[in-house]
């Protein structure tokens, strides 16, 4: 029972890092309709950035805040710098363009601070002794935090969403871009906040995956994946559904490397597959995606 | 004269433009075979390989509009087959000692991919745009898994892969053995990209190939015309997927060697085919070729920025000391991408098919006799309309003086 607590525990935690990286490719696929190659990249580099600081004697949760205000020029200087010019929004161009973004990202990383594996401090607690009791399942302190700060942004979110007038904005652009300018919204400006937005949260999730996974180039290439499953699992155009999604992926992962021992971790995305086609063959839109309906 | 210059389809000026580009491209091949050095020769093989498996994806994605990033799980399933085949890791009934002439395994390559291809396009009746692409992807990395699993390691040698394969040039080449291996993967892979582009020209032209575009265009409407969907995808679905297979064992050949490992296997191979395709440019038949060329062609050339030691003298003082430039090639062909997709957004091919249209436009053949309208004896042949034929009535059946498409070959 305790190692379930744990693997639970440790499941959700995961869970989160890909539900906040979901939330990113929701925001921007409901400003753009694209999925953003280059969002587990840029959020790399803010992982980086971190570190950078962090070594120079910046306090941690300081440093975070600083890599997030990176991450957001970086992706809103991606929207409107790539993304935006490509000639009527040529959905096959702007897959390259982005690819190019990745690859750029990727090597610039690689040129800016090395191929070597750093380690990154976590914000919350994280020495050996820092896990309280539960049930009998010890459960540490820094698995937790991940879980509550996915719940802060969340409700943060929410308020963002639904509260103020930029996030009605938002709202307004992703149902419909047209009538949204027609009734005085920036349409421009909205989409480069919303990128801007994603690029933020990007870089949280990657400086909460970090202080467990080890700072590396490729920190991001397997987190994206299953955050991209994740989002399409839950619907790409549902906040909700990416949360849903992404904590569903992550306890899949979690119990199929803790208990299915002929599959484990190496087969993973073979049942990544077989969840991913169940969900979708039933629902093509994913769990709480809008249902598109076309007229001929 | 007044320009664009007007072109029947089919005519001999149409013909003559043809044969320029044909023989300007075989004149490039038999300077590269006679005066290129070995790696650059390999690196044009590798090209055409590349330009198979696209053209494999541009029947899918290109023409049919379903976005596919799952080409590399079929180039790494016709590579394995292949490598299974020809060291006789699998028990088949024909070919004695159970090892296969590596001819032969390019046929058993395609009509494996063939049949998974059928399997895969499936969910493709249900899922549109990025969802269908995701799912693609979660399956290149699936057979990746799988081809890597140690439960598997008797059939495809698991994380080690299969090694030592080879396909020497049979002797009616007049090759020599192993010095001229790349001469041979060559002009292999040039024949078998002929093949397969003639064949998929061929497609387009038929019943299929015109569903298939209509199916892109509006799947509705097309299923209202009596299109079936679930031929159409699964059966170009299968096409494409066997089309990737044969580019897959003829690399694995040339390679020599097989795992779950070699890049093209994997997401990026999926993502590097995609590329090449909407760089050359989707639904285009020469689009593969230009595109799988500018890839290979310009990453070497950005790999060559990123070693050419005077480049650390512009950049050195973004790096770390200690660490080398190797980034910077990898970033200079991102940069390249970007600038591509921004300013050639319908892809080489597609963007001078748009700047020679300026000068010199080909239009369809108008029967004679019949003054640019519509001719009964044309329509009477045929007996039942298809839906093309019937829209292309409704265009032109206006006074002839007013249609804007003048009879080819009256324009001054």
């Amino acid at each position: 029972m305790s190692l379930f607590l744990e693997r639970f525990v440790n499941g959700l935690a995961d869970g989160s890092i890909y539900a906040l990286l979901a939330l990113a490719l929701v925001v921007v696929f409901r400003s753009t309709g694209q999925l953003n190659f280059a969002q587990g990249e840029i959020g790399t580099m803010g992982a980086f950035f971190v570190s950078t600081l962090t070594l120079s004697g910046l306090p941690v949760w300081l440093s975070i805040g600083c890599a997030m205000v990176l991450g957001f020029l970086v992706s809103a200087g991606v929207e409107r710098i790539v993304v935006r010019p490509i000639e009527h929004r040529n959905p096959g161009a702007v897959i390259v363009a982005l690819i190019g973004v990745f690859l750029a990202v990727n090597q610039l990383v690689a040129m800016i601070w090395g191929v070597d594996a750093r380690s990154l401090p976590s914000v919350f607690p994280d020495d050996a002794d820092d896990f309280v009791t539960i049930l009998g399942a010890p459960i540490r302190i820094a698995r937790l935090g991940v879980i509550g700060v996915l719940i802060v942004l969340l409700f943060l979110l929410w308020l963002m969403f639904n509260k103020t007038k930029i996030g009605l904005g938002m709202r307004a652009v992703a149902n419909n871009q047209e009538s949204s300018n027609l009734v005085g919204i920036r349409v421009g400006s909205v989409l480069v906040i919303g990128w801007g937005l994603a690029g933020a949260i990007g870089v949280l999730a990657a400086a909460m995956l970090a202080p467990s996974a080890g700072l590396t180039g490729t920190l991001m290439l397997g987190p994206f994946l299953l955050a991209s499953v994740a989002a399409v699992l839950g619907g790409l155009d549902s906040p909700v559904g990416a949360v849903v999604g992404g904590l569903v992926i992550g306890l899949t992962e979690a119990f199929i490397v803790g208990y299915v021992d002929f599959l484990g971790a190496d087969m993973l995305f073979p049942v990544m597959l077989v969840i991913l086609l169940g969900v979708l063959l039933l629902r093509p839109s994913g769990l709480f995606g809008t249902e598109r309906v076309e007229r001929v | 004269m007044e320009l664009p210059i007007r072109v029947a389809k089919g005519s001999w000026q149409n013909w003559l433009g043809r044969l320029v580009l044909f023989g300007g491209v075989g004149l490039f091949m038999f300077r590269a075979v006679n005066e290129w050095s070995r790696s650059g020769l390999g690196l044009l093989a590798d090209a055409l390989i590349i330009a198979i498996a696209v053209t494999g994806l541009n029947l899918i994605t290109g023409y049919t509009g379903q976005l596919s990033l799952g080409h590399a799980a079929f180039f790494a399933i016709g590579a394995f087959t292949s490598a299974m085949l020809v060291t006789g890791k699998v028990w088949t009934p024909f070919f004695t000692d159970n090892i296969w002439t590596p001819g032969w395994t390019f046929v058993a390559a395609a009509v494996v991919c063939f049949l998974i291809g059928m399997v895969v396009g499936v969910p493709a009746l249900r899922l549109k745009g990025i969802y269908l692409a995701l799912v693609t992807l979660v399956f290149t990395e699936a057979v990746r898994a799988a081809l890597k699993y140690e439960e598997f390691e008797g059939v495809t040698g698991g994380a080690t892969g299969i090694k030592g394969l080879s396909y020497l040039p049979p002797s009616w080449t007049g090759l020599d053995g192993r010095a001229d291996l790349v001469t041979w993967f060559f002009w292999l892979s040039l024949a078998i990209l002929v093949v397969v582009s003639v064949l998929s020209a061929g497609l387009l032209r038929s019943r299929i190939g015109r569903a298939m575009v209509a199916v892109r265009d509006n799947e509705t409407a097309a299923a209202v015309m009596g299109v079936n969907l679930f031929t159409t995808k699964t059966l170009v679905f299968g096409l494409s997927g066997a089309i990737a297979g044969v580019a897959g064992s003829l690399y694995a050949l040339k390679l020599t060697l097989v795992d779950a490992d070699v890049p093209l296997f994997g997401l990026f191979g999926s993502v590097t085919l995609l590329v090449a395709l909407v760089v050359g440019g989707a639904a285009q038949n020469w689009g593969p070729f230009v595109g799988a060329m500018f890839y290979v062609f310009v990453n070497d050339f950005a790999r060559s920025v990123g070693e050419d030691p005077s480049n650390s003298v512009l950049f050195g003082w973004l790096v770390d000391e200690g660490t080398k430039l190797n980034g910077l090639g990898g970033v200079t062909f991102g940069v390249m991408l970007i600038l591509f997709a921004r300013f050639v957004p319908f892809g080489a091919v597609g963007t001078m098919r748009m700047w020679r249209s300026k000068a010199v436009l080909v239009v369809p053949r108008v029967p004679l006799g019949s003054g640019g309208g519509p001719s009964e004896d044309v329509l009477g042949e045929s007996g039942a309309m298809s839906a093309e034929q019937a829209a292309t009535n409704i265009d032109s059946a206006e006074p002839p003086g007013s249609s804007d498409e003048d009879p080819p070959g009256l324009a001054t």
